[in-house]
């Protein structure tokens, strides 16, 4: 795969910052090296028993305890050369403004001294052990992901390498969510609002039926569990452009969930969350209590379903009184259902009725 | 428990040599056609180092082992001394006449334990192959004998064929004899592996050996002082059958039973022989020769009802730890070797035996075939080696004690994988009392004493291999370490450098002090 060739026509200063955070690290080891010291690297656990909720900000973060990694000890510095090998690596992407993804990533490192990586789960460790350490993102080092982020549709003008894109005019699909979003400048924004979606379908549906201009909305497909891209372009939105972000998803433990992880992120990414996690964003739908009020026809729940909403009622990310009674709503019920089950209303119901009265905005 | 050799003696009389022969080539050792093959071997080796022991130089034997017209289980088998040479005209008493030794009655910890020699390698070859055999010798006055020589088996008499002298200057003996029906591999039970054996348990013998393929090994060895010679000792009583006794009274000088047992037994007095007499209601003057079986037995149970001394252990010949240690690491070139020599022990009340132990690790220890042939190389694992008297125990090793004692340990508490480990371990068992388990004289039996001896000596030996082997451990441990820190902190060293837009900083102070240290934290 070749590396996408972009010019960098504006910096935020999150590369710059990330650039200096790999120089200050070189720097420290380079002291040591000179004091005869074996070289050691803080970095923040990223063990379970680390990862904790926190109720004032309202997603997962890391906790107080720290590892080190040191070059003195001889488990560790192969991975400590390697971090420094991927740190090198990363700087010389930003310093050409280029991006390498995570799969090219793992098989640059076949030409290290330090490498190879024996497989690319043991590439990604690293990389993750470079943004706790760092505190960055792995898109802010020039690492991106394979995939892109979802669509995004609605008044939202930005500049990507120069090039000025409408998110009206951008195709029936929309403007892409590039893994680079963090270099893309939001230029103008007419919207109110951002609508994310679940389903492409969905997203399609809010489209045509172009209620993007009649809710003053930036509506957002998420194709499911959201990219770390789209997630930060949500993230960017609200804090940004300060629109309110709503969320509207299958009315199952696995749409609750991807909802659950645009608010308070995934514990996965816990060294992150900082970044990604919008805990303002709402949640719309599909609601149990969608399903009784609309008569919405529905599925039984599978017995995955049963045992997954059982798992959300103990997670303190749904610690909610509104999420604690629709849990246990559904589970009474037994039913879940799909966001085009609106259309047993005809196809756009779902943008006339439903959204309106979700969004207290009926027409 | 009888021993061969009595049993030979009172049969021999009654039957023709060759049917005896027949009906006991199993416990001769000639059953099976690659042991038949390593016997012949055993028989001419063993007299071979017995010669030139008793004439006084370093054995040097060579043993060849030929195919015969490409058939695949006939042999020329032709082994070669430099001892003293025989006269001609012991040559058809030597090698025609069984039973004739000179070891028969004497009871020493010898080496030679079948007791029918080379005479019995004769008959075997004459009665599978119908060829005599062929024995070059000189006693080194500048004649060479050459003479085939077969066995009259209706009168048990050499006889000579064919002999022609020449000139020559050399000095010793040469043995061929033809034999079929026998086969030749390089297995455990093998020539190669008796000779090996051999090798390492007799360090002062130098061994060549031609195998049938054309393949030269050269045992070389590790000393040139020829060990002290067993002394003939009387036998203990303790240590005795009725049939033993049988046949010393056929032979004994004493004229009455009271001076024959206080002549032929160690530690029997006169007053001692009369009270065994009176117990065993045997009539003190009778002549030895009239001693009837039932009398035998009941003088040998008499002998457990009265005090006796324990027989000496002065007459223990043991090969001695130094000796044992040079003899493995001659043949088997290990990484490291351990003996030890323990102090005597008494068995069934006071029989006395010696255990050794030795172990050799690295190098060709734990690979019997040196990796002849593509299958056999690399593969290693604990091999042990049993002699009794330096003479290799090949056959019967699953019934032997000291196989027993070797599997009662629990390896892995010496550091020892024994499905892998390159080991050799080596126990000998000295005493003129060995107690085999049966007549082929190939396993020990599990005399508690002797199972407990022996255990504790490999134990001992293993205790010195852990350290051994811990130390090697730590040494590769601390070289893969320092290899580490070569590796990767100059790494670690060029791209912090680079991060922070630096010259690069002289890793050596920190390669020199860390790769001696211990290890690093790891995560709080």
């Amino acid at each position: 795969m070749a590396k996408k060739k972009i010019k960098m026509t504006r910096e935020r200063g999150h590369r710059q910052r990330a650039s200096g955070k790999l120089i200050e690290m070189g720097k420290e080891v380079v002291s040591d090296i000179e004091k005869v010291h074996p070289p050691k690297l803080k970095m923040p656990s990223r063990s379970t028993s680390n990862i904790i909720y926190d109720e004032a900000h309202r997603y997962f973060v890391l906790g107080p305890r720290y590892g080190l990694r040191s070059a003195g000890s001889m488990k560790q510095v192969k991975k400590f050369a390697q971090l420094l090998c991927t740190a090198d690596f990363a700087k010389e992407l930003i310093e050409r403004g280029k991006f390498a993804t995570l799969r090219e990533m793992y098989y640059t490192a076949e030409g290290w001294d330090a490498g190879p990586f024996s497989d690319q789960g043991e590439s990604d460790l690293i990389i993750e052990d470079l943004e706790a350490t760092c505190g960055l993102k792995r898109e802010d080092l020039g690492l991106t992901p394979e995939e892109d982020g979802a669509a995004v549709f609605g008044k939202l003008v930005v500049n990507e390498d120069g090039v000025v894109i409408d998110a009206t005019k951008a195709g029936r699909a929309g403007y892409t969510i590039p893994p680079t979003i963090d270099d893309v400048e939001f230029l103008k924004c007419k919207a109110k609002r951002v609508i994310a979606i679940e389903t492409m379908g969905m997203y399609h549906r809010f489209v045509q039926e172009q209620a993007w201009k009649k809710f003053d909305a930036l509506v957002v497909g998420l194709k499911g569990q959201a990219a770390r891209a789209t997630r930060r372009f949500l993230k960017r939105a609200h804090d940004e452009l300060g629109l309110p972000v709503y969320l509207f998803t299958d009315g199952d433990p696995f749409g609750f969930h991807i909802a659950m992880v645009v608010i308070s992120g995934s514990a996965k990414l816990a060294y992150i969350n900082h970044e990604l996690a919008v805990p303002d964003a709402q949640f719309l739908g599909v609601t149990a209590s969608d399903i009784i009020d609309y008569k919405l026809p529905t599925d039984k729940l599978r017995e995955l379903d049963v045992a997954r909403l059982k798992q959300l009622l103990k997670d303190p990310r749904y610690n909610t009184k509104f999420w604690q009674s629709e849990i246990k709503k559904m589970l009474e019920l037994g039913k879940k259902a799909e966001q085009q089950a609106f259309s047993k209303y005809g196809l756009a119901y779902v943008v006339k009725e439903y959204l309106p009265a979700k969004l207290g905005l009926k027409s | 428990m009888k021993t061969m050799a009595e049993e030979l003696f009172k049969e021999f009389r009654e039957h023709s040599v060759s049917e005896f022969f027949r009906k006991n080539a199993a416990m001769l050792g000639y059953t099976g056609k690659i042991r038949s093959l390593t016997t012949i071997v055993h028989e001419g080796v063993t007299n071979s180092i017995d010669a030139a022991e008793e004439t006084g130089v370093l054995p040097k034997i060579s043993v060849m082992i030929k195919r015969v017209n490409d058939e695949p289980e006939h042999f020329r088998i032709v082994v070669e001394d430099n001892a003293s040479g025989i006269p001609r005209e012991y040559i058809p008493n030597v090698f025609g006449k069984m039973l004739a030794g000179t070891k028969l009655h004497r009871y020493m910890q010898s080496r030679g334990q079948q007791g029918i020699g080379v005479s019995g390698s004769v008959m075997f070859g004459q009665i599978t192959s119908g060829k005599p055999a062929t024995v070059t010798t000189s006693t080194g006055k500048g004649e060479i004998v050459r003479a085939d020589v077969m066995i009259d088996v209706d009168r048990n008499e050499g006889k000579i064929l064919n002999e022609e002298k020449f000139k020559g200057k050399w000095q010793g003996t040469r043995v061929e004899i033809e034999a079929k029906g026998v086969s030749y591999m390089r297995s455990r039970y093998g020539p190669f592996n008796y000779l090996r054996m051999t090798a390492i348990s007799n360090p002062h013998v130098h061994i060549t050996f031609v195998e049938p393929d054309g393949t030269l090994t050269v045992f070389e060895n590790a000393t040139d002082k020829v060990p002290e010679r067993p002394k003939p000792m009387p036998l203990h009583p303790w240590g005795i059958m009725s049939d033993d006794l049988l046949i010393l009274a056929k032979h004994t000088k004493g004229r009455n039973v009271v001076n024959f047992l206080s002549a032929e037994l160690s530690r029997v007095s006169k007053r001692k022989a009369e009270e065994v007499c009176k117990l065993a209601d045997v009539p003190p003057n009778k002549k030895p020769s009239q001693l009837t079986w039932e009398e035998a037995e009941r003088i040998v149970s008499a002998f457990k009802q009265v005090k006796l001394y324990a027989p000496p252990t002065s007459g223990l010949r043991p090969i001695g730890a130094a000796d044992i240690e040079s003899g493995m690491r001659q043949i088997l070139n290990p990484e490291f070797v351990y003996a030890i020599n323990r102090p005597p022990k008494v068995y069934r009340g006071g029989l006395p035996f010696i255990v050794e132990v030795g172990v050799a690790y690295g190098g060709s220890a734990g690979k019997m075939t040196e990796g002849k042939g593509e299958n056999e190389e690399g593969e290693t694992g604990m091999e042990l080696i049993r002699f009794a008297n330096r003479a290799p125990l090949i056959f019967d090793q699953g019934g032997c004690a000291i196989t027993t004692a070797m599997r009662s340990i629990d390896w892995r508490r010496y550091g020892v994988d024994s499905a892998t480990a390159p080991l050799t371990l080596f126990v000998n068992v000295a005493s003129a009392y060995v107690p085999y388990t049966s007549a082929g004289k190939q396993s020990i039996a599990d005399e508690p004493e002797v199972l407990d001896e022996v255990r504790t000596a490999i134990m001992e030996a293993a205790r010195e291999l852990r350290r051994f082997l811990y130390r090697k451990i730590k040494t590769k441990e601390r070289q893969e370490r320092a290899g580490v820190f070569e590796k990767y902190l100059p790494i670690i060293a060029q791209k912090a450098a680079r991060l922070a837009g630096v010259k690069e900083p002289d890793i050596k102070p920190l390669l020199k002090k860390v790769a001696g240290v211990e290890n690093g934290e790891e995560e709080n």
